[in-house]
């Protein structure tokens, strides 16, 4: 049950005149299109004081433009039996919807729009009402959740002052309320223009007809200078950070950070490939030791970021009722360090893959995601035949290759602890 | 340029929409199995449905059946709990046991290569399951925690309190998952009686979508659960709960920067014969992003990030419910918007503007609810579990389109009356006490 490249999905690449890269995947099996615009901007984009910018920017997209009237966007798709969304990262600021097929013109008006003629629809109202609901969202996801707060207290302790991805996504409510018009203008000047941009269609469409459709829409539109992007660097010589937040929570929670392997490097799949042999499944490493054996934890999960610059591989468990945050951490750290010191087994490795690859699966089945699975590859890695080859490259990983990559990644110099407690406790 | 961006642009012709073609059959122990072949990307879904759930459980013994589904990969009598992880794991595939207030679902999704394997798997844990006592008394005591960490949540501590509110002892009324005190008191042989009782293949049902092959599929299928014996009871459907006045209900968490809110009422079970008519109201209401409440609410007033509402239908009369989570400060005047809004939709017709938006989102829709393997499994399970007519996917788009604004307005009228809404908040009690007593008495639980 090795994995192998088991699908080969048709794919068409082509750059318009004014710098849109178009990426086309026809698929007639169901009839619906789904069209993708991922911008080449995120939260690493934004300047100090303003952090989560880029996201209160991407709801100001959904706002209306020229030609589009305020909450026409949602209405327009909703109309016409279509799904949508957008959302910010890191590294990039994504909009998207599910059409029925015959709705194509629609999506590719609507996008348009907003890249050509977004800034005559925007107002300080709109501002000021968007600014509220962020503000909200903040609450709502952060503030008010139980552990809410921790990933943006890992990244605070990961990277040194003025790192690019220092600052969470959402960004600090004060920054929230810092960003004025003049901020969203200059926002949109600098990096929504078309050469920052990659547009994807997948689904039931006529290639060469879509790229005519699609160059009707968008070829008007001008490229413009883009700023340099951000150097995002390992930070080094840093050592080992930890930190300690309080919480209404009743366990503690700990959370490992090591710097990894990122999207990019050739390591990535490896690295993936690990997260899954230690934390996917009730028979791995992790969730052997400390839920059903020790009883320890109640939850675990074992994840990578697949970031543009700088990898994070995250290591999370929640305490069983009694068990404390040193002593959770102490199992974990045995953990990691039995596995680097024992290696593994072939068949452990033989099962992460398999699970890798049902989970790849599932991302390629929907024509929305696999969308998105496609504009991540072309942006971040500016590769988008990963689609086709993700399958063999997670089937290339060996069991040294995952040895040696835990031998790397897992290190105290790379790593950033996090304990979560009960307010109680204090 | 030659495009104009002033308009909408057009549709083309649609493309006309294909519903799954299910095809069935049922074996000699009277397990029925239906599959849906799907050869687009190398997967399948595999969606098993049994009678059982809260409602088969003793009252007093909540969440017995949620165990029950917990434990089935904890051990059969030739192979260990680490044993059954093991082999599951190696598979690849994914399993998730869960009960609801009638059935219970096992669903897997894995790459297709392994389907034989998985139903093996499946068949083991359904046929064989073992139950060995340290992995009772450890799983229970899991579940127990987890019930207890659910209280840091305020979306889990408003829904439960709106449903004992609404429901009290009912079948609705009670957390499928369990309780504090219902948990420690479920023994290795309740959850065996339990598991001999409802774990049957006379009224369960093996759906399957995906890339699969009819012979195969049903070999693997009788060759792995032909012997598997039992005969069936139906679940019932709960008594129609009373119908009471509503409160205004405020549940403290010290120092919350928003507040959790509900408003609620007991609706309706699936098979009215206005059903169409309420799924486009609610659409209308809190159904859809450009609904009302979340207009109101988000667009507005920019008090949240987002509000919508849903009528839960079920073989009883399941819940109406308006969720969202406001900032602190605006709790009293968020309820006054949401049960302005309602009363509107109950006195005056909503405009043809509306009702369109409504109706096409809820029927143009249907091929991307169709799309997966996954989403087709479950379809599928929706239809069986609350018997809802062969062809009600076929009809669906004629019964919404001939929805007048006029039944819109009676079915807010009828269910959503204002004396029998309760309100919820979950925040901090100090803050908002004093303008939410405006709206009437506020009861602390």
């Amino acid at each position: 049950m090795a994995v192998s490249s088991t699908v080969n999905f048709e794919l068409e690449e082509h750059r318009l005149a004014n710098g849109l890269r178009v990426l086309l995947q026809p698929d007639s099996s169901a009839p619906l299109v789904a069209l993708h615009v991922m911008y080449h901007v995120g939260s690493k984009n934004e300047r100090s004081g303003r952090t989560g910018f880029a996201h209160l920017f991407e709801h100001l997209l959904f706002q209306g433009s020229e030609h589009v009237p305020r909450e026409g966007h949602f209405k327009y798709i909703q109309d016409a039996g279509g799904t949508l969304n957008g959302t910010t990262w890191f590294d990039r600021t994504n909009y998207f919807e599910t059409l029925p097929a015959n709705e194509l013109e629609l999506g590719l008006w609507l996008e348009a729009d907003r890249m050509g003629f977004f800034k005559p629809g925007i107002t300080q109202e709109k501002l000021d009402n968007q600014r509220d609901v962020v503000k909200n969202e903040r609450l709502q996801s952060y503030e008010n959740r139980p552990y809410g707060l921790a990933f943006e207290t890992v990244l605070e302790s990961a990277y040194p002052q003025g790192h690019p991805y220092r600052h969470p996504t959402i960004g600090y409510m004060e920054d929230i309320d810092a960003a004025s018009l003049e901020d969203v203008h200059k926002f949109f000047d600098s990096y929504y223009g078309p050469n920052n941009a990659t547009l994807v269609l997948v689904g039931d469409f006529e290639p060469s007809e879509a790229l005519e459709r699609i160059q009707m829409w968008f070829g008007g539109i001008s490229s413009r200078p883009i700023p340099e992007p951000p150097e995002v660097v390992l930070p080094s010589g840093y050592g080992e950070c930890r930190r300690e937040i309080r919480d209404k929570v009743q366990v503690p929670r700990v959370y490992l950070m090591f710097h990894s392997a990122s999207f990019n490097e050739p390591e990535f799949e490896t690295v993936d490939t690990l997260s899954y042999l230690l934390g996917d499944g009730n028979s791995s490493r992790f969730k052997r030791a400390l839920v059903y054996e020790q009883q320890v934890a109640a939850e675990v999960s074992v994840f990578t970021w697949p970031t543009e610059s700088v990898g994070m591989f995250f290591a999370v468990a929640t305490a069983r009722p009694g068990v404390d945050a040193d002593h959770l951490e102490a199992s974990m750290r045995l953990v990691l360090d039995d596995f680097k010191q024992d290696g593994l087994m072939p068949e452990e490795l033989e099962g992460a893959q398999n699970r890798v690859r049902r989970s790849l699966v599932g991302q390629l089945s929907r024509f929305g995601d696999r969308a998105d699975f496609l504009a991540h590859a072309a942006v971040l890695r500016n590769d988008p035949h990963y689609l086709n080859d993700a399958f063999s490259r997670y089937g290339l990983v060996d069991e040294i290759m995952v040895e040696e990559v835990a031998e790397s990644v897992v290190d105290e110099d790379r790593l950033t602890v996090l304990h979560v407690i009960p307010e109680e406790t204090s | 340029m030659g495009v104009d961006r002033t308009r909408r642009p057009p549709p083309s012709t649609p493309r006309r929409l294909r519903l799954p073609e299910i095809e069935g059959v049922t074996l000699s122990n009277n397990l029925r199995v239906e599959f849906v072949p799907r050869r687009e990307v190398p997967e399948v879904s595999l969606r098993l449905i049994l009678e059982s759930g809260a409602a088969a459980e003793p009252p007093d013994q909540a969440g017995l059946s949620e165990l029950t589904t917990r434990l089935l990969t904890e051990g059969t009598a030739d192979r260990d709990a680490l044993h059954m992880a093991r082999w599951l794991d190696r598979l690849g595939a994914s399993y998730s046991a869960s009960s609801g207030y009638s059935v219970t679902t096992i669903s897997m999704h894995l790459f297709s290569d392994v389907l034989v394997d998985a139903i093996k798997f499946l068949a083991t844990t359904v046929t064989q399951a073992e139950f060995p006592e340290n992995e009772v008394k450890r799983v229970r005591s899991e579940r127990a925690d987890e019930i207890d960490r659910e209280r840091d949540e305020p979306s889990m501590v408003a829904g439960q309190a709106l449903i004992s509110e609404l429901y009290e002892d009912g079948l609705y009324g009670r957390p499928v998952g369990g309780t504090a005190e219902s948990i420690p008191l479920i023994e290795r042989r309740d959850v065996c009686d339990f598991y001999g009782n409802w774990y049957v293949p006379d009224g369960a049902l093996l759906i399957a979508c995906g890339d699969i092959e009819r012979g195969p599929l049903i070999e693997a299928v009788e060759a792995h659960l032909c012997k598997w014996q039992g005969v069936s009871q139906r679940v019932q459907a709960p008594p129609d709960p009373p119908r009471k006045p509503g409160r205004i209900l405020l549940a403290d968490r010290p120092g919350s920067p928003q507040a959790e809110i509900r408003v609620g009422t007991i609706g309706v079970p699936y098979g009215t014969p206005n059903h169409h008519a309420i799924i486009v109201a609610n659409a209308i209401l809190g159904g859809l992003f450009n609904s009302r409440i979340n207009m109101n609410l988000r667009e507005e007033k920019g008090w949240t990030y987002g509000a919508r509402s849903s009528f839960g239908f079920r073989r009883g009369a399941g819940p109406f419910v308006v969720h969202t989570a406001v900032e602190s400060g605006v709790t009293a005047q968020a309820f006054q918007e949401i049960l302005g809004e309602i009363k509107t939709m109950r006195k005056e017709l909503v405009t043809e503007d509306e009702l369109d938006l409504a109706k096409h989102a809820l029927t143009l829709s249907l091929p991307l609810q169709f799309e997966s393997a996954r989403q087709i499994t479950s379809k599928i399970a929706q239809q069986r579990i609350y018997d809802l007519s062969e062809e009600y996917w076929e009809v669906y788009r004629n019964r919404i389109e001939e929805v007048t604004a006029e039944q819109v307005r009676e079915v807010c009228e009828t269910y959503l009356a204002r004396d029998r809404m309760t309100l919820l908040a979950v925040t901090d009690a100090e803050s908002v006490l004093e303008p939410l007593s405006e709206l009437g008495t506020v009861d602390l639980v």
